[in-house]
């Protein structure tokens, strides 16, 4: 049988857990309240009995059994709440309000006491039987005396408080029960909302998201935590969706040509003429710049998927600056190009430096490849007032128009003018991954402007986080 | 020249095996990794080629266990996967060189030689000397016949991994990771004019030139 949802929830669960814990503690307290109160009234009852028997003794010992006699007889008329019986030598009742001893043994020596029962009649004439407690005494005459005392009443009274006590607890688990249920309905209410969003995306809309209340309280924290991860979630979908949609844009075109390539050769050396050395050696170059395509979205892909670069170490940025220039400088000079480094010694950077490498070589790459003959690269290392480590390489080329920045970025985006140079379209992109994958960013900006016929120019800056 | 192919995409195969052949290498091939080893624990190998991702064993396993038990036959890594921590777990299971595919042939080849001949010159020496080329290691100075030549750090790091490798065809990408230490395609030519300021200090004005440009592959130094 399966319980209701409510009772399998786990805030249930919990307070079933705290109420039998609650209803252990009561128990003992229970327990421990009855027994301490209950052995007070047997001992104050006992003490009374003790003054009654001292006070009648007292009596015997100046008048003798006639004098014990009368004040018996006194007290049974006068509303005294005790039970006597007064025995001769030979165990014969005397007087009292009962007729026999409950202890039967009158040769017993010293005090004796006893719990028993007596019976009363109630205001209906009916018996009831109610407890009582008495002691016995031999008298010096050989006469015995038991006194006795109802301690109905007091009973009455502990048998009360233990009801009251049964009530209270009783009363204490419903009304835990209930809360019980309700901070369980509660729970689940939220948990149902985010169930809900999850189930949503299960089912394939990565546009669900759960409610935030504005309660600020867990709740809250959790349904924020979700849509968060959902919403990264969604952008790398959408990420990988649009490299998908790249990838089949751009593949395409060289795919295309390479296939038409391969075929016109086919039909060249079928037909007897031509050479299919050209056509293919065509084909190759094709192929490998499918490949590199392939490889930088790759790269970019994995970057995004990783969120943070794998395997950072600490390394002094201006040492790897160095060490770049010291590659494309004399690929500079070939080209008529003055370059130039400005490098900060001793920062530190945190980053992935084959990576970081590599995106350097593409800022330089594209630098020098869109900076004509006579103009300049420059290439800085420095640290910025808030700590940043600033890698910038500037040059005077045509630069980048102001409303294209964002653009360039992007993947696969070739402004019209650079079409004519070789490229994939994914450098700048590839650049901005590698940034974003440190936690910096790429920033670009207009170049030193134009004088001389060169500029405006192109800044590029990759600023990488501060090392703490 | 006996190469062991351990490489599970016949087709893949087949073509290295042909073109291996061409360049008058012998060429055995197993399809899995478990063949693979067994073949390679034979021994009589120059050069290994193994790939990474294969059914029974992966490459690294097959290269790992070999190196376990000290067979110590240089071994080229061949993978789909070119990430750097792919290519550092490659290098620490103990292959000598790490190609990520699809590759040029012309860069196998190139590598493949590199690691066949390696083996033959075990020594550590201080000079090396290839025709009247002559580089002195402990004083980094290098001389063609009786004309010294000034170097920068760089082009004497390039000079001496083209002697080491004299006579043999290096590639571009070759070059660029092993004496740049990059593993990415520059896309430029960057190496070109590398090898073109190096040429022009070590040959300009002789009359043989060493420096040599190979076609569809990269450099080679010829004595």
């Amino acid at each position: 049988m399966r319980l209701p949802r409510i009772f399998r929830t786990t805030p249930f669960r919990l307070t079933l857990l705290f109420l039998a814990m609650f209803a252990a503690a009561a128990a003992a307290f229970l327990a421990y309240a009855y027994l301490a109160t209950a052995g007070e009234v047997t001992r104050r009852a006992d003490d009374e009995i003790r003054r009654e028997m001292n006070s009648l003794e007292a009596i015997y010992r100046r008048g003798g059994v006639s004098s014990l006699n009368q004040a018996l007889i006194e007290r049974a008329v006068g509303e005294r709440p005790f039970l006597y019986l007064l025995l001769d030598t030979r165990g014969e009742r005397i007087t009292g309000s009962i007729e026999e001893s409950p202890i039967g043994d009158i040769e017993a020596p010293g005090e004796n006491w006893t719990t028993f029962q007596v019976t009363d009649t109630d205001m209906d004439g009916g018996e009831v039987k109610r407890p009582a407690r008495g002691m016995q005494e031999r008298l010096t005459g050989g006469e015995t005396l038991f006194v006795g005392a109802d301690v109905g009443e007091s009973e009455g009274f502990v048998t009360g408080i233990v009801r009251a006590l049964w009530g209270a607890g009783a009363l204490v688990i419903l009304l835990g029960l209930a809360g019980g249920v309700l901070v369980s309905r509660n729970v689940s209410r939220h948990m149902a909302g985010l169930n809900d969003t999850i189930a949503a995306v299960r089912a394939g809309d990565l546009k669900a998201r759960a409610r935030v209340r504005g309660a600020r309280d867990e709740y809250d924290e959790l349904a924020e935590g979700l849509n968060e991860m959902l919403d990264r979630l969604e952008r790398s979908m959408g990420g990988l969706r649009h490299a998908g949609d790249a990838i089949a844009h751009d593949l395409r075109s060289p795919l295309t040509r390479l296939r038409a390539r391969m075929e016109s050769a086919l039909i060249e050396v079928e037909a007897g003429k031509g050479d299919p050395k050209q056509a293919l050696i065509q084909a190759l170059d094709d192929a490998d710049n499918v490949l590199t395509t392939f490889n930088a979205v790759l790269a970019i892909a994995r970057l995004q998927a990783a969120g943070s670069a794998p395997d950072q170490t600490l390394f002094d940025p201006g040492q790897l600056a160095a060490d770049m220039a010291e590659l494309y400088e004399p690929l500079c000079e070939e080209k008529g190009i003055d370059f130039k480094a400005e490098l900060i010694p001793q920062l530190t950077v945190k980053a992935a430096r084959p990576i970081l490498a590599q995106a350097l070589a593409n800022v330089i790459d594209n630098a020098i490849k869109y900076t004509p003959p006579g103009g300049a690269v420059m290439m800085r290392v420095r640290r910025r007032s808030s700590g940043e480590i600033e890698f910038s390489i500037t040059d005077n080329g045509p630069g980048v128009p102001l409303e294209d920045r964002a653009r360039v970025v992007q993947r696969f985006v070739r402004l019209e003018n650079s079409r004519s140079e070789p490229g994939s379209g994914l450098g700048l992109s590839l650049v901005a991954a590698v940034a974003e994958a440190h936690g910096g960013r790429l920033e670009l900006d207009e170049g030193p402007g134009v004088y001389d016929g060169f500029g405006p120019g192109l800044r590029v800056a990759l600023v990488l986080p501060r090392v703490e | 020249m006996r190469i062991l192919i351990i490489e599970d995409d016949i087709e893949a195969a087949e073509a290295m095996s042909r073109g291996l052949s061409e360049a008058s290498y012998d060429c055995v091939h197993a399809a899995d990794g478990a063949a693979g080893l067994a073949e390679a624990q034979k021994g009589g190998f120059d050069v290994l080629i193994v790939d990474r991702m294969m059914p029974k064993m992966n490459g690294v396993e097959v290269v790992s266990t070999l190196r376990r038990e000290g067979d110590a036959t240089p071994v080229l890594f061949l993978s789909a996967l070119g990430e750097v921590g792919d290519r550092v777990d490659g290098l620490k299971a103990g292959a000598d060189d790490y190609l990520v595919k699809p590759y040029a042939f012309p860069e196998l080849i190139a590598r493949v030689e590199a690691l066949s001949r390696r083996r033959e010159t075990g020594a550590v020496a201080t000079t090396l000397k290839v025709g009247d080329l002559e580089m002195n290691l402990i004083a980094r100075t290098v001389h063609r016949g009786s004309t010294e030549i000034d170097l920068q750090p760089r082009e004497f790091q390039l000079l001496e991994f083209m002697m080491r490798h004299a006579g043999q065809s290096v590639t571009r990408t070759m070059l660029l990771e092993k004496v740049w230490e990059y593993h990415f395609d520059p896309q430029t030519n960057v190496i070109d004019v590398h090898i073109s300021r190096l040429r022009s200090k070590i040959d300009k004005g002789f009359d043989r030139q060493m420096l040599q440009t190979v076609r569809g592959a990269g450099y080679r130094l010829d004595p």
